[in-house]
């Protein structure tokens, strides 16, 4: 018998504004996430991966579509969805006036929870913390900071744990370190995690199920090996001095697809091996100025399904809490 | 709800003693009116003994300045609130099975008892510039109530206009906006007799005017006037209450 599912979502959309002139940021989108998995949500700023996460958490709405998280109703039964998750914001969000303990105080009257200190005690001796709970946590490090959010996030013992892009903006060092403790309390605590990323090789270190969510929509589903192995061919990046006509490339054995990138030609083959040496005598070589090989990857899959990179369009960082979580971060 | 509205409440208060510059600005604004109006106006209050009640002006002065901080203390409860949504704070609080109305409770009280911290330093003032204070405890504690009543008012009503705000700017223009017309509508700085009639009118609804005469009323005369203990009541009443059903539908999270 299968696991239950930790997360459940059939036909879930989102829009923003009125149905003429609004955004459509979830279309449609259906998910099972069964328990104890770690799930990755990938895809590029602006794809959705926060706003499904705001409505599986009950701070949006939903528009249609239903959604279950830890067996409850997100809509019926938002407060006891609430009393079952936890959240790891993408901004480390803390009270700066108060300790480590003091934020977990708060944290458990929110939670309203009655014996709540060995457990804290222990997420703080687990995070190597607990020498330092009483000091103000605007003196603490990037990471110490991240470790207490996390500790929030499970101090109640939740279901569920919800990851918006944990490790945005952080060093590579940092960055290692939270995988680390993801996989860490993954774990120890059984938790299942639901993890956003717009980080391909996060989504492939971390992750047993992944989703790629582009403009509101899931567009491939499984675990890193199974989407890897969908496209079974590999990406050529070409760019050349001349132009080269579409038919001129499509016409070489091996390519299954070209499609022009900026000044570039991506050029998808059943094998780079079989394709270069003919690539060599359909084109003259002193033409070409760089020449680039995917072999099968998160990153391919996504260019396959999408046509373009992952953070090919982003926009720069506009949301104001991410730019104070910048600049503290540049503080500290 | 007990467990989550004890918490955020405490954070309210938590914060604002750990905030010195606020601590203090909070405490120095009401005091300066004391001192530099008070002050100017005392000599001609002298002569005018019979419409002010009292030869010392601070002695009438202080009940109206205390009103008055009372209205100002709304504010710093709608900047909290604009603080946590812009932070995310108010997202993380609500990923809890907190909801929307414990929110605006914490900070309606939260803020009402920023406004309450004013009282000992005003008083203290008072005393130093000649004010003799000889109130009964249960006195003091109609005065205090009355006070808390404003306080929470006002409170509650700024919330309730900047639900919806993540703007800085909005509780200070919303103050800017209230304060003047609502301050020199009442009793507070001087006695509300010689009013034209539409002011007179205005004064009759002023929450600010009752606030003020409560505390007169004890200062000078040792007598409670219950008619105004008992509107402040109803004005706290009736702001928390909108207040609440205004939260819990259109409190903006970020």
């Amino acid at each position: 018998m299968s696991a239950p599912a930790a997360i459940e979502v059939r036909d879930l959309s989102k829009r923003y504004g009125s149905p003429a002139n609004g955004v459509l940021a979830l279309d449609r989108v259906t998910l099972s996430i069964g328990s104890g998995q770690v799930f990755g949500l990938l895809g590029p700023n602006g794809a959705g991966k926060t706003t499904l996460i705001k409505v599986l958490t009950g701070i949006s709405d939903i528009t249609s579509g239903d959604a279950r998280v830890a067996g409850f109703d997100v809509r019926s039964e938002s407060l006891k969805v609430r009393a079952r998750i936890g959240w790891v914001a993408a901004e480390v969000i803390l009270d700066d006036d108060f300790s480590a303990w003091e934020n977990l105080w708060l944290q458990a009257k929110l939670q309203d929870l009655k014996d709540w200190e060995d457990r804290a005690r222990h997420l703080l001796q687990y995070f190597s913390l607990l020498d330092r709970k009483d000091e103000k946590v605007n003196r603490y490090s990037t990471g110490m900071r991240k470790k207490l959010e996390i500790s929030l996030a499970l101090l109640h013992q939740p279901s569920v744990i919800f990851m918006d892009e944990p490790t945005i903006g952080l060093d590579v060092a940092t960055r290692r370190m939270l995988w680390d403790i993801i996989t860490g309390i993954h774990k120890e605590f059984g938790v299942t995690i639901l993890l956003t990323t717009h980080y391909i090789e996060e989504a492939d270190a971390l992750c047993g199920q992944i989703a790629i969510i582009d403009k509101g929509r899931i567009i491939a589903q499984g675990s890193p090996s199974e989407l890897k192995s969908r496209i079974r061919a590999d990406i050529v990046q070409l760019e050349t001095s001349d132009g080269i006509a579409l038919a001129t490339l499509r016409a070489i054995p091996g390519v299954q697809d070209a499609w022009p990138q900026g000044n570039d030609w991506m050029i998808r083959v059943a094998s780079s091996e079989e394709f270069l040496p003919r690539l060599f005598r359909a084109i003259p070589t002193d033409h070409i100025r760089r020449i680039s090989v995917e072999k099968p990857s998160l990153e391919t899959v996504f260019l396959d399904l999408t046509g373009r990179r992952l953070g090919q369009d982003d926009e720069p960082m506009r949301d104001i809490r991410k730019f104070y979580a910048q600049m503290r971060r540049a503080r500290s | 709800m007990r467990s989550q509205l004890w918490g955020l409440y405490v954070r309210e208060v938590l914060r604002t003693f750990r905030n010195p510059f606020v601590l203090l600005i909070t405490v120095v604004q009401p005091f300066m009116w004391l001192a530099f109006f008070g002050s100017g106006f005392a000599q001609y209050a002298k002569d005018l003994a019979s419409v002010y009640g009292t030869s010392n002006y601070i002695e009438f002065l202080l009940p109206g300045v205390l009103s008055t901080s009372m209205l100002s203390v709304g504010m710093f409860g709608s900047m909290s609130t604009i603080q946590d949504k812009r932070f995310g704070f108010m997202k993380r609080i609500l990923i809890t099975p907190t909801s929307k109305e414990v929110i605006f409770l914490s900070k309606a009280l939260g803020s009402a008892t920023r406004g309450l911290i004013q009282i000992p330093v005003m008083i203290a003032a008072a005393i130093a510039f000649g004010v003799s204070l000889s109130l009964s405890p249960a006195e003091w504690c109609v005065w205090i109530l009355g006070l808390l009543f404003t306080a929470i008012g006002f409170s509650s009503l700024f919330l309730a206009i900047t639900a919806r705000s993540v703007d800085w700017q909005t509780p200070g223009v919303v103050s800017n906006f209230i304060t003047m017309p609502l301050m020199f509508s009442s009793a507070a700085l001087y006695p509300s007799s010689g009013f034209p009639t539409w002011m007179k009118v205005i004064s009759a609804f002023n929450p600010i005017s009752y606030t003020a005469t409560l505390g007169r009323d004890l200062v000078l005369h040792g007598s409670v006037d219950w008619v105004a203990a008992g509107y402040l009541a109803i004005f706290a009443s009736g702001l928390l209450a909108i207040g609440y059903v205004v939260s819990a539908k259109w409190l903006k999270v970020e």
